[in-house]
């Protein structure tokens, strides 16, 4: 999930224990749901979205060269991602003559990038 | 006393080069990777070609995607053919509430008046309609173009339908060639109690030249080239049903290989010689099969003439293209098609230049995932399936000048029959050995 410890802190800030045991109480039933779709919900949004000072994290914790590699996983052009490493996929839609991007190439020659497709080991 | 004539027959012989490497899986590691990826290699490999046939075949028609049709604009689309079959067994029919008493006896042909064609590409598929395209002709897996529209209820009615069609050929050097000769056999079953030993010796003789006078013998010695086309022993079933065998059935179970190995010996000192794996032999069992073991032969593996090859099997005799298979791909598609001629089936495989299309359906068949081994992409000159029930031959002949003998080979343990070609003109004949007296 996308909360890190540090972030956490943010939210549980330590309160000493005084008369107002109520609001204790209620602050604790916002913990961070992995499914929470609290949108709609009065209570603060889930410490998932509101991070990184107050902008909105949707991508979670992978950065730009996976969204990259990703959406060269996720297009249909190049055949299944499934069941094949995301470098010999893209040497094979090189050798059919797809012209898979140059830049997605060298991410995955380069090599500190995941090499298995976004559904590997999920599915 | 002089025993020796001057002038010995010398056997012919040919120059030989296989083309086995893409049926080979040693380089493939499996990673757990599904059918989808041998699929794919499909439909890109047939569509490229598909596309770049178009404009002949309707130039004024623009192609899209199955996601892309609209309702009523005639286009052409490209993909490829599911066919929905009722009576195809499903593993799921296992776990089906509604399982009625499944017969015991499974029907040989799965075919049903109710079955459909839908059309497949990765986009999407669509149902086809209209009565150009006939569901008993086509199985899952064939990649074609289609002309039609989509019609209000969402399907697609075809108007007429194109094949990727024989491939292109390499036309053979019409210089003036020797009389020679190639033996195609199949099915010796040896092991089986239907075999009778003596006709497969009495074949080995022939071809050895240990049989006949000097003209019988000028013949043989014509024949420069053996391919045995698949099961050549049959383990007796008792044997394999996974309990421990007794030291007297071990036995049992290793003497159709000596006796094959004795047999193959003999024919391997006297001229080249290919083993191909059929369905009945210790291969294993999803296309393309591997080589037999070079370990069942230890008398014949030691002659560089003898050659363990796969299923399916390419090899080129003199610049002549062979090739073909031990029977599972036409047996397959016996079972989910229909044809008046049996060898209907051979052709139809050579137009939609692909040797199993019914792989990885209802076929078994290794998943790569970087290429489609079964596609044709060179026209061959001799095409031979192995295990048919009876002899049959063809010439056919393509669009742009190609020309194939089509053959079935017939079990020999059955009929009694090797096919023997002329790589000449490429007629082939019958070779039919008997044993029984005349009364």
């Amino acid at each position: 999930m996308a909360t890190t410890s540090k972030n956490m802190n943010v939210f549980y800030r330590q309160k000493k224990t005084t008369a107002t045991t109520s609001t204790a109480k209620r602050s604790t039933k916002n913990p961070s749901h992995k499914d929470a779709a609290t949108f709609g919900s009065g209570t603060t949004q889930p410490p998932a979205l509101v991070s990184h000072g107050g902008s909105l994290d949707v991508k979670g914790d992978f950065d730009e060269e996976e969204q990259v590699l990703r959406q060269f996983d996720m297009n249909m052009a190049y055949g299944p991602c499934l069941g094949i490493s995301r470098l010999a996929r893209w040497e094979r839609s090189q050798r059919m003559g797809l012209n898979p991007p140059e830049e997605v190439g060298s991410l995955l020659k380069g090599g500190e990038v995941r090499l298995e497709c976004l559904f590997e080991g999920r599915v | 006393m002089e025993v020796d004539s001057l002038d010995q027959l010398q056997r012919k012989q040919s120059t030989y080069l296989s083309f086995d490497e893409n049926f080979e899986i040693q380089k493939e590691v499996y990673r757990g990777q599904q059918y989808s990826q041998i699929y794919f290699a499909r439909l890109h490999m047939m569509r490229t070609l598909l596309y770049s046939l178009v404009p002949n075949w309707k130039s004024h028609l623009s192609v899209c995607t199955v996601l892309g049709l609209e309702e009523g604009k005639e286009c052409i689309i490209v993909g490829t053919l599911y066919k929905h079959m009722k009576l195809k067994p499903c593993i799921l029919d296992e776990y089906s509430k509604e399982r009625s008493v499944a017969p015991l006896v499974k029907p040989h042909n799965f075919m049903h008046q109710d079955d459909y064609l839908v059309l497949e590409d990765e986009s999407g598929r669509v149902k086809l309609g209209g009565t150009m395209l006939s569901p008993s002709v086509y199985v899952t897996g064939v990649v074609v173009a289609l002309h039609g529209k989509e019609t209000s209820a969402g399907a697609f009615f075809v108007e007429d339908v194109l094949e990727a069609g024989l491939p292109p050929q390499i036309e053979r050097p019409l210089k003036s060639r020797e009389e020679k000769y190639v033996v195609f056999v199949s099915g010796l079953s040896i092991g089986k109690s239907s075999s009778n030993p003596l006709q497969f010796q009495l074949l080995v003789d022939h071809i050895t030249g240990h049989l006949g006078d000097e003209e019988e013998q000028g013949l043989a010695a014509e024949i420069v080239h053996l391919v045995i086309a698949g099961n050549s022993v049959e383990v007796s079933r008792g044997l394999l049903n996974g309990q421990n065998l007794a030291s007297k059935d071990q036995s049992r179970l290793s003497e159709p290989f000596k006796e094959l190995d004795i047999h193959l010996t003999q024919i391997a000192a006297n001229l080249p010689l290919d083993i191909m794996p059929g369905s009945s032999d210790p291969a294993n069992f999803s296309l393309p099969q591997q080589p037999l073991n070079r370990c069942l032969f230890p008398g014949s593996a030691t002659y560089n003439t003898f050659r363990s090859c796969t299923n399916p099997h390419c090899f080129e005799l003199d610049n002549i293209r062979f090739l073909g298979t031990s029977g599972q791909n036409i047996d397959d598609l016996t079972k989910y098609s229909e044809a008046k001629d049996r060898l209907d089936f051979l052709e139809r495989t050579l137009r939609w230049r692909h040797l199993a299309p019914t792989a990885p359906n209802t076929l078994g068949c290794y998943p790569f995932t970087d290429r489609d081994p079964f596609l044709i992409d060179r026209c061959p000159d001799v095409y031979f399936v192995g295990n048919q029930e009876k002899y049959e031959t063809r010439l056919v002949k393509g669009l742009e000048g190609q020309s194939v003998r089509l053959i079935f080979i017939p079990r020999f343990c059955e009929t009694g029959l090797a096919v023997v070609v002329n790589m000449r003109n490429l007629e082939c004949h019958a070779l039919t050995f008997g044993t029984q007296f005349g009364s």
